[in-house]
């Protein structure tokens, strides 16, 4: 695979499918320095834009809202996603594996307005406020599942023999855990991790339910300020975001090829 | 495994700097104290300014929340876990709120600024002595279109939108009481008609405009009017207000045959934490100059009659948004039809939705 030379027909294929992808978003970014003011006319560069956004105290809020639930959310979801994946891979009977694995991925294929809509039920029945903390555990509801199917796959990856032949050297369970199982399955654990960030930061459907005295977060304010036309402060934010996720990205990637498995599967 | 905490460590102490940040910016704007107000309401659709300007008079705090449709605001509200102090629905959702018992009578008392609203804009059906609601803005549906890529075409009633020469120009709004109205009035009919009959004839006659037709769209018609992309829109007030500013050639007509006269009012719903407040904040609203700065920058139509003499006279003289009382007569408000009714509008405007050209 690694060494076939790709025809001159697939390069063209992907540098357009890429283009496509990519082109919105810059144009998003090149208006976003426009002092013309309107998406379709550029009359001249300017940074007003951006320093519009960094006035506005109510989005920045939002802004940090929206951060600190993807970090919440994200890390919360990747312990519990874990240990749900450890719990599944451990049930001997097939059968239980499947159903457990079934449920879980029914979770994510399950359109988000219906998860949204059940948990404004269901807080609402509960007596729970809408507000930073509704909107926190449904989103590490929604990202558990992820979780699950990024860890998994890692811990059905790594030989049963590791295992055994730790406990025939004396470990104890927890010492299998800590120095065998979770350096095994650290890359799939990041993995999930990041998965569960960006779902976090970009969910709409969810959040926009549970949202509630005077917490918002960034897509849904963008939605509902979108009804009057979007004012290019908006772009600059967007812009700003964008950075932010590639910054993560080139953070994950870095990690991941850190962690790449040595062959012996077993790391410090 | 050394790394995990690590990391773990380190996206905890993250969140806890932004937890830090967050509560900082809270309590420098306010937030936190006790004296706060929220308000609920469409997005973009109040002059900040004038938020600023009583939260200085008052010492009370404006939490600013959005919502992009009625339905939206109702269900938030119904469910409870909310705490809105004051929302801003329209008028067919106010008469569904007090019905549900969603909201609470006013106090008219605290509201010694009532009196600046025109008297033609009170006690209308929806709400009647103004029980529950104080008018925020108003408006009409009308045409916007653009005379230059109409070859100087002028349109006055709806029925010029079905010329055969305006193939593929018009944009629709993706609403079911603005489409089927307009097609109800066409006819001559009452855009609150329920009669199935008349219905029936209404959908068949949108059916023929398809051809005409380039799109039914939400609120992105602004921006494909915009750029040109459309000569002619099926528009609130305004967004067609808006649009002539961007643009002076376009033209925004209130067709003869009636249309729709609409009205956003400010509620206290059964949420509300600070009614004290609430009451402040709607009669700080209906100050003359405070209506006039938040028209200024809304730029819908004022019910505020006090306020009219401080904005600028080519707008307030402008018939095509302060249309004559002899007119606004002749305009409707949609009335709430009862469930099954509506049920039958939307099942009519998705059939001819799905129509083929």
């Amino acid at each position: 695979m690694g060494n076939r030379k790709t025809s001159p027909l697939s390069t063209l294929f992907l540098v357009l499918i890429f283009t496509i992808l990519y082109l919105p978003i810059f144009f998003l970014v090149f208006y976003s320095f426009n002092s013309g003011g309107t998406m379709y006319d550029f009359e001249g560069f300017t940074l007003d834009w951006y320093k519009e956004l960094f006035a506005d105290t109510r989005l920045l809020i939002i802004v940090l809202n929206t951060l600190l639930i993807a970090l919440l959310s994200a890390l919360i979801s990747t312990v519990i996603g874990v240990m749900g994946a450890i719990a599944i891979y451990s049930f001997k009977n097939r059968k239980t594996k499947n159903t457990l694995l079934s449920l879980n991925n029914v979770l994510i294929v399950s359109p988000d307005v219906i998860i949204g809509a059940s948990f404004l039920i269901l807080f609402t029945m509960a007596g729970i406020k809408l507000g930073m903390f509704s909107v926190l555990l449904s989103h590490i509801a929604f990202c558990v599942p992820i979780v699950v199917l990024m860890v998994l796959p890692k811990l059905l990856e790594m030989s049963p023999t590791l295992i055994d032949a730790a406990h025939d050297l004396g470990a104890s369970r927890w010492d299998v855990m800590r120095k065998v199982v979770l350096p095994y399955i650290t890359p799939g654990i990041f993995a999930g991790f990041f998965m569960a960030l960006t779902y976090s930061l970009d969910d709409f459907a969810v959040t926009f339910f549970v949202t509630g005295n005077g917490f918002t977060t960034l897509s849904v304010e963008i939605y509902s300020l979108a009804r009057r036309g979007i004012a290019l402060n908006i772009n600059a934010l967007s812009t700003l975001l964008f950075l932010f996720t590639i910054v993560l990205v080139i953070v994950y990637y870095f990690i991941t090829v850190r962690n790449k498995p040595t062959g012996m599967g077993v790391r410090r | 495994m050394k790394k995990l905490v690590q990391f773990t460590v380190a996206v905890v102490l993250a969140s806890a700097v932004l937890w830090y940040a967050i509560t900082e910016l809270n309590s420098a704007q306010g937030y936190s104290g006790g004296n706060t107000l929220t308000i609920y309401n469409w997005g973009d659709y109040i002059n900040m300014d004038v938020v600023e300007q009583f939260e200085e008079e008052t010492g009370v705090k404006v939490i600013y929340e959005t919502f992009d449709s009625n339905e939206a605001m109702k269900t938030k509200i119904e469910q409870g876990g909310t705490t809105y102090d004051i929302a801003i629905p329209s008028e067919y959702m106010i008469d569904k709120m007090i019905q549900e018992d969603l909201l609470i009578p006013l106090d008219h008392a605290k509201l010694p600024n009532l009196g600046n609203i025109d008297e033609r804009f009170m006690d209308l059906p929806f709400d009647p002595k103004n029980k529950y609601s104080v008018p925020y803005f108003w408006g009409t549906v009308g045409i916007v279109y653009n005379p230059s890529m109409l070859d100087g075409k002028e349109i006055t009633s709806w029925n010029d939108l079905w010329d055969e020469d305006l193939k593929n120009e018009i944009l629709l709004i993706d609403g079911a009481r603005e489409v089927m109205g307009m097609a109800l009035n066409s006819l001559g009919y009452s855009l609150n008609d329920t009669d199935k009959a008349h219905l029936l004839e209404a959908k068949r006659k949108l059916d023929t405009l398809t051809p005409n037709i380039k799109a039914i769209v939400g609120d992105e018609n602004r921006m494909l009017i915009e750029n040109e992309e459309a000569a002619i829109g099926l528009v609130w007030s305004g967004v067609a207000a808006e649009l002539m500013w961007e643009n002076e050639d376009l033209e925004y007509v209130v067709p003869v045959e009636g249309s729709n006269l609409w009205f956003d009012n400010m509620v206290i719903p059964k949420t509300a934490k600070n009614v004290e407040a609430a009451h402040q904040f709607i009669n700080f609203m209906l100050e003359a100059e405070v209506a006039a700065e938040n028209t200024d920058y809304v730029s819908y139509s004022t019910p505020n009659k006090a306020a009219m003499p401080l904005l600028d006279e080519e707008l307030t003289g402008d018939e095509r948004f302060y249309p004559p009382p002899e007119l606004t007569e002749k305009l409707e408000v949609y009335e709430n039809l009862g469930k099954r009714n509506l049920a039958y509008y939307n099942e009519l405007f998705l059939e001819f939705k799905m129509h083929g050209k």
